[in-house]
């Protein structure tokens, strides 16, 4: 890495988390969480981007050139293969299942039953090897055969290859382009969790009204697994916040939010933060009457992506002074306006939103992937002109490394810890245990891990 | 309001179950139970636009009358009550390229719980395929739903599809989803852009007044 790109990468990730913080920087970050447009920009088709990851970095390298006032970068966060592997049935793919110019798209049906939750809060693991798993992954029909197996063995090679592919695209926008992440790793709320891949929005609605103890009983029990998922795929140095993206809490009311969605999730909320990560929550949907439990967590840790339905200024006045805002240009403004239409508004926003820093320009919770490229410029054309602070101040990147920290239970989580297996084998070996015991827990840890990526 | 029309306003998936049958087993003709129900149904529209209700209110009042038309449907065909009773007809579906259908079936639900006749087209619909419904049932509107922003241009398409056809005139086309606002609107071409799920069924209220 070159000095000249070492400074720029320590110019953005400071300016970037000293926003996240609410503390002061030169200027306003241009910071989408999810830059769509980015993997699309140089030409790539979607199936490309999603199955070739050299045409995917190659994707990525190109905007970071084009554009290089955006200061963080992520786009993408499927590999095809790995899903194919295991033959996963909640996305369609471009490519394979879709035209190779569509983007993937979720599906969601009623993988779990309704009477089958406590079997998911007496035994999660159990339950997704004999219930969910074989509905969800269909080259493992939960049957002991002979495909199943090979399955599960193509899946953890390929999880394997695309943790390398993952650090390989980090490490060369770092060095090459001096371009850091807006996020590493993710989890889901548990009552997504519940709602998205395992009942169905309508299925998990019907339960609050006809079995609510059990919905809420089997949220608790997602907590753990929530935040072990997410500190496993977070990064190790905490640079970088971890995403969630919440899906269903703009279906619920109020009531519905403080009962069913609210609780499990702030408890995983303060057990990442209490780990020492800020978290970046998209707000899908209007969050309006859910968002004021924001001020409960710690100042300056949630970045809250406000959607094209919230609005965004009522946020800044609701919980603006507490937690860093993100967003503020609609979907429909990079995709059908004109480069006059989106600095009107950035100029709208930057003297609103932009009032007292804590605030991340960019799309509601993502850029899309038809952006007009003259309409993208024009953001940044006009925050380098309206978003400006103060040119002495350049934030330095925070001082993040150390030991992640965990009190609310065993992290990392595992199936059959050392202990378990030394036990079978009589309680000892004669070698150094160290050398067996370490990679055991290790492999242990990264596959229940790899468990619980399906409820994303 | 008739007390199955409140048990439903107020969500009380029981006891709208127990007073429809109370009420069919009392002689009440079938038509009459499911006008208490559209009658419950208003009103639940009428607390989401006030505000105090919510999505899952709404879905949740649209499986409740699901259930129960389940079991009252063969009644009403047996009576032959259903012909001319329906307040209109409406297609829908997702447009080509989005497959995805939570908000469509809330409209659907709620366009059925209101009376009208619904041509669910499902999802990933191509614009021919609208262009043939309106040809084949003579429906004055046509909902096209989406949830990804890259289907701009395909609702544009839809639009242009029945003006080829030398439809537009007799149909109303009413847009709606996440991504939908009054510049996609514009830009598609369409007649309304619905900014929920009740404003939608207002919309084809309107249109067969």
């Amino acid at each position: 890495m070159t000095e000249e790109i070492k400074k720029l990468f320590q110019e953005r990730l400071g300016r970037y988390q000293a926003a996240i913080s609410l503390e002061p920087t030169d200027r306003i970050p241009i910071a989408p969480g999810s830059n769509y447009f980015a993997e699309v920009f140089s030409g790539n088709t979607h199936q490309e981007t999603l199955y070739d990851p050299q045409k995917w970095l190659e994707a990525e390298m190109a905007f970071a050139r084009e554009f290089p006032q955006t200061d963080v970068l992520r786009d993408n966060r499927l590999w095809g293969p790995s899903l194919d592997a295991i033959g996963l049935q909640t996305y369609k793919l471009p490519g394979k299942d879709l035209p190779p110019d569509d983007q993937f798209q979720f599906v969601e049906q009623e993988y779990m039953k309704a009477d089958e939750y406590d079997l998911l809060i007496e035994d999660p693991v159990d339950f997704m090897f004999t219930r969910w798993l074989p509905r969800i992954l269909g080259e493992y029909n939960g049957q002991a055969e002979p495909r199943s197996y090979m399955a599960f063995l193509k899946a953890g090679l390929a999880q394997a290859q695309f943790v390398q592919i993952m650090r390989n695209r980090a490490m060369r926008l770092e060095e090459e382009c001096g371009m850091p992440q807006p996020m590493t790793g993710a989890f889901v709320a548990p009552f997504d969790a519940l709602a998205d891949a395992m009942r169905g929005l309508t299925g998990v609605i019907m339960d609050t009204f006809r079995q609510p103890d059990k919905v809420v009983a089997a949220c608790d029990r997602l907590v753990e697994e929530m935040a072990n998922f997410a500190l496993s795929t977070a990064d190790p140095l905490k640079r970088y916040p971890i995403f969630v993206p919440t899906h269903k809490a703009c279906f619920l009311s109020p009531e519905q939010f403080d009962t069913f969605y609210w609780p499990s999730f702030k408890r995983v909320l303060e057990i990442l933060t209490s780990a020492g990560y800020k978290i970046r929550a998209y707000l899908e949907g209007d969050w309006g009457p859910h968002w004021h439990h924001l001020l409960e967590l710690p100042k300056g840790t949630i970045i809250c992506d406000i959607d094209n339905q919230g609005d965004i200024f009522q946020a800044k006045r609701d919980i603006g002074h507490h937690q860093c805002l993100a967003g503020g240009i609609p979907d429909s403004q990079f995709i059908l306006g004109t480069p006059e239409d989106v600095r009107k508004r950035v100029k709208e926003l930057c003297d609103t939103l932009g009032q007292g820093g804590g605030f991340l320009i960019g799309g509601g919770c993502n850029i899309p992937h038809t952006t007009r490229p003259e309409n993208y410029q024009a953001m940044v054309d006009a925050v380098l002109e309206f978003g400006r602070y103060d040119e002495t101040v350049k934030p330095l990147p925070k001082d993040t490394a150390g030991p992640v920290n965990v009190k609310a239970f065993d992290f990392p989580k595992k199936l059959t810890p050392w202990e378990v297996k030394k036990k079978e084998i009589g309680g000892s070996v004669p070698g150094d245990e160290n050398l067996i015991q370490e990679p055991w827990d290790r492999l242990e840890a990264m596959a229940y891990a790899w468990l619980w990526q399906w409820t994303m | 309001m008739h007390p199955i029309a409140e048990a439903l306003r107020d969500l009380e998936e029981e006891k709208v179950k127990l007073l429809v049958d109370e009420e069919l087993e009392n002689g009440t003709p079938v038509m009459e139970v499911v006008g208490h129900l559209n009658e419950g149904m208003v009103a639940v529209g009428e607390l989401f636009s006030a505000g105090d209700y919510f999505i899952s209110q709404l879905i949740f009042s649209a499986e409740i009358i699901k259930g129960i038309m389940g079991r009252v449907q063969p009644m009403i065909q047996e009576t032959g009550t259903a012909s001319g009773g329906t307040a209109g007809r409406v297609i829908i579906g997702t447009v080509k390229g989005d497959i995805h259908d939570i908000g469509k079936n809330i409209v659907v639900s709620l366009l059925r719980g209101s009376g009208f006749e619904v041509i669910d087209m499902g999802v990933d619909v191509p614009a021919q395929d609208f262009v043939k419904a309106v040809q084949e049932s003579g429906a004055k509107v046509v909902g096209l739903s989406a949830l990804l922003n890259s289907t701009y241009p395909e609702m544009k398409n839809v639009v242009g599809a029945h003006a080829e056809a030398g439809l537009r005139d007799q149909v109303q086309i009413v847009i709606g989803g996440t991504p939908i606002n009054e510049q996609v609107r514009e830009f598609s071409g369409a007649d309304y852009y619905a900014e929920d799920a009740v404003a939608g069924v207002d919309i084809c209220k309107k249109a067969y007044e």
